[in-house]
């Protein structure tokens, strides 16, 4: 799903794919979550990691998560689904558009990753490297996962 | 199909991945694993923070590292040292982990296309390079304000980037692959030539 035009300029991400952070973030998935089978899209030349996870959320039988990363630390966790819900962690600038976000690091919320200024959140993750972020994505899409719920994926905490 | 249990309860996730990740690893491999994707110069106090050690630590390590060429130093303006991944063993990493998964022949039809498509972008836009186009652009909107016109879409920026460094990954795992051919059967040949 991309930005609609007149954000293109000011919300793109900086610096080139990172194929080597891409390689790392595969590992990681292929280490931390069982239901997940993370592959590049192109061995040599990829642009997105693509996860394929065996079950979605909430009613969903199967989901994809797509990562893209940089060499500049920006990036793109885009969760999809077989009910057609879309969600996207991501942190690039975007020139002060996204009113509720201070700073880079943002979050379009479901059922269809809402670029609307007004319903893009401040993101509850707030570390830069990859290793890290990927296990928090990882840790809040099995929250919602096991709470049969969207509402943790940003709320970055999993209470009693 | 395997499952898992609920994650325990936290709160708050960076926290709780920080500590997991923590718990699961030394500090040298945290600090390893941090500053291999660090293509800026940054303190080894900014390493120490993202790899959760004391600054101490990772200075002996980034040393370290630096000793064996992972990584490389330069100094900083305010003194001090600076570290970052060395683009050289970046380089030899990826080149290595390519020769592993892709055979020589679909390098070879590969890194032709790659080339064909970097021609493309060439004498598509009328300069050698991304960041020529990019001072480019500023300079036609710095001269005629009102021009909204040829805009290029910066995401074609960004492929043209990527593209030019995959290439040069995988240029190195052909070369250090093909160089890695004839050292051994110039091995062999001498072997062969042993009397018996």
């Amino acid at each position: 799903m991309r930005d609609s035009p007149d954000q293109a300029e000011t919300h793109t991400l900086r610096g080139a794919t990172d194929r080597p952070a891409l390689l790392t973030i595969r590992d990681v998935v292929e280490e931390m979550e069982p239901l997940a089978t993370p592959e590049l899209d192109d061995y040599l030349h990829p642009s997105v990691l693509e996860v394929m996870l065996d079950d979605g959320l909430c009613a969903a039988d199967e989901a994809r998560i797509d990562i893209q990363w940089t060499t500049r630390d920006d990036y793109k966790f885009h969760y999809t689904d077989t009910e057609g819900v879309n969600l996207r962690w991501g942190k690039h600038p975007h020139a002060g558009d996204y009113i509720h976000v201070p700073g880079l690091e943002h979050y379009h919320p479901p059922p269809n990753a809402s670029s609307d200024p007004d319903e893009v959140e401040a993101s509850c993750i707030s570390q830069s490297p990859e290793e890290l972020v990927t296990r928090a994505v990882l840790k809040l899409w099995r929250v919602a996962y096991h709470t049969d719920s969207y509402e943790p994926l940003n709320a970055g905490r999993n209470p009693p | 199909m395997t499952d898992r249990s609920p994650p325990d309860e936290f709160a708050d996730v960076n926290e709780a991945v920080s500590e997991e990740w923590e718990s699961e690893t030394t500090p040298y491999e945290r600090i390893r694993h941090v500053v291999a994707h660090t293509y800026s110069p940054v303190s080894a106090d900014s390493v120490a923070d993202d790899a959760r050690t004391a600054p101490k630590t990772a200075r002996k390590h980034l040393n370290t590292l630096a000793d064996e060429g992972f990584v490389e130093t330069t100094p900083g303006e305010q003194g001090g040292t600076l570290y970052r991944r060395s683009p050289e063993s970046l380089v030899v990493e990826q080149a290595a982990d390519i020769l592993e998964h892709v055979s020589t022949d679909e390098l070879v039809t590969r890194i032709q296309e790659m080339r064909e498509q970097l021609t493309e972008y060439r004498s598509e836009f009328g300069v050698d390079s991304p960041e020529e186009l990019a001072v480019n652009q500023t300079n036609q909107a710095l001269a005629e304000s009102e021009s909204l016109q040829d805009e290029i879409d910066p995401e074609t920026i960004r492929e043209w980037k990527t593209l030019r460094r995959n290439l040069a990954f995988a240029n190195a795992a052909l070369s250090i692959g093909n160089a890695e051919q004839f050292v051994d059967s110039d091995r062999r040949s001498t072997d062969d030539s042993v009397p018996a």
